[in-house]
């Protein structure tokens, strides 16, 4: 059944009362456009964050932490294969296509996965403060999100994000109760992702966002940004650790942290390759492909049993 | 309250399995999916076997930590958690009340044996791309007739 509209007007009408648009459905060419870039990014930064994860694999320490990186890795990859097929359904784009141009250096993907995991105390970092903005951007998305299919895969993606963050926090509760070098190595951590997993959130939404209008996002990134900023400054120093924000304090009258100016530079480097990461992880995930082209071949050629 | 006599006791640990959730999926519980196999009273204390959908599942810590924490909130004596060889989980075990919850609210469908599975949505038979998404126990299918890329959890 092919929904259609006979103007903009008419189609934000009808998202503006809840209504949610099916693949079949005649959507504005701007929708589709917009909502197919947001799901390709999204696809793009599970399957980059799912890479990361899968290197991390033999160097995790102890089979606890190893079993929850293998889940992990599973969960990423298998995310960014159902965000494939849901972004190719919408015709903009074939999957190949997609894959090709992320490896080509072409496709953004979020910028936390453009920086590198130095040290165990990276991954439990990532695992705690980034899983956690990426959830909390995820459930934004899902709560009033007009786009059927996505909405349906995100309801999934969120279960399973849930599960990682209590991983993280998993991880960050044992290395806190660990030795003086332990805590260190966190410290030194926090201060290479407490920024990037901050920026994820992005800079503070303009007020004629689309995605917003569209019911894709349904809040700003300012209010998400600041919820993460409430939750995680108090727990971290909770556990002992310092907040690397030199501007950082707490208003007595508004009854919240403030975190200070915030340098956009950075994420703006990696909307565009050019991190401090992107480069070897491009390269990683193209070299990847290349080597796994056999196995393409091969299913294309299989005699279906 | 706190139970105390030895029926009430398995009874009551019974019925606070029912209220833990698989870790991912919130709202189907672990009685549900068939993880528990078995609540016996040894020496005061409380012996549950659950069974693993997957050996080397990487939530079976955590599920064991919210089986101890909640079983032991409302009951005395400790509360042992074993993860037994044997039955090995089957599909089959999955209950109708799981199985509805995973069809209405994950759009997840079930796999008996080698049928085919039948799309949440619409009803129409599905076709598998990947053996595997993003669990060990779950493939990924394509509605044949809605297009919905569906997740399908099997032995």
């Amino acid at each position: 059944m092919t929904r259609e509209w006979k103007d903009m007007t008419a189609f934000e009408a009808f998202l503006d009362d809840g209504g949610i648009v099916e693949v079949d459905d005649d959507m504005p060419r701007e929708y589709r456009e917009a909502v197919f870039a947001f799901i390709e990014m999204h696809a793009n930064s599970e399957l980059m964050g799912g890479l990361t994860e899968r290197d991390w694999i033999p160097k995790t320490p102890g089979l606890r932490h190893k079993m929850s990186v293998l889940a992990k890795t599973q969960d990423e990859i298998g995310h960014g294969h159902l965000l494939y097929m849901v972004a190719a359904d919408m015709g903009i784009k074939t999957r190949r296509d997609m894959l090709e141009d992320l490896f080509a250096g072409k496709s953004r993907f979020h910028n936390v996965f453009h920086y590198q995991a130095v040290t165990w105390g990276d991954q439990v970092a990532i695992a705690f403060l980034v899983d956690a903005a990426a959830l909390a951007s995820q459930q934004a998305v899902f709560k009033n999100c007009s786009y059927g299919p996505y909405r349906r895969i995100l309801k999934r993606i969120i279960a399973e994000e849930g599960f990682h963050m209590r991983l993280g926090e998993d991880r960050m509760m044992r290395i806190a109760q660990g030795t003086d070098i332990q805590k260190r190595i966190f410290q030194d951590a926090l201060g290479r992702w407490f920024w990037p997993a901050l920026q994820l959130f992005g800079p503070d939404s303009k007020p004629d966002d689309v995605l917003l209008r569209w019911h894709i996002k349904s809040e700003r990134n300012e209010v998400l940004r600041d919820k993460w900023v409430q939750k995680f400054v108090p727990m971290l120093q909770s556990y002992g650790f310092s907040v690397p924000a030199p501007d950082l304090r707490y208003d007595d009258d508004a009854g919240r942290w403030d975190v200070g100016p915030i340098d956009w530079e950075p994420l703006k480097r990696t909307l565009a390759q050019g991190g401090p990461d992107s480069a070897r992880r491009i390269a990683d995930a193209r070299e990847n492909w290349e080597k796994t082209a056999w196995v393409r071949k091969a299913l294309d050629e299989a005699v279906p049993a | 309250m706190i139970a105390t006599t030895e029926s009430t006791l398995v009874r009551e640990a019974w019925s606070t399995l029912a209220t833990v959730d698989d870790p991912e999926y919130p709202g189907i519980s672990i009685v549900d999916l068939g993880l528990v196999e078995s609540v016996e009273l040894v020496g005061g204390d409380v012996h549950v076997g659950l069974i693993p959908t997957f050996s080397g599942c990487p939530a079976l810590a955590m599920i064991a930590d919210d089986v101890r924490e909640t079983v032991g909130s409302r009951v005395h004596g400790a509360v042992v958690v074993e993860w037994l060889r044997s039955p090995v989980w089957t599909i089959e075990r999955v209950s109708d009340v799981a199985r509805t919850a995973m069809a209405e609210e994950f759009t997840v469908a079930v796999q008996i044996g080698r049928t085919t599975p039948v799309c949440p949505r619409c009803g129409a038979p599905t076709e598998q791309q990947s053996m595997f998404g993003p669990n060990r126990c779950r493939s990924v299918h394509r509605c044949t007739g809605c297009n919905e890329a569906i997740e399908v959890m099997r032995s």
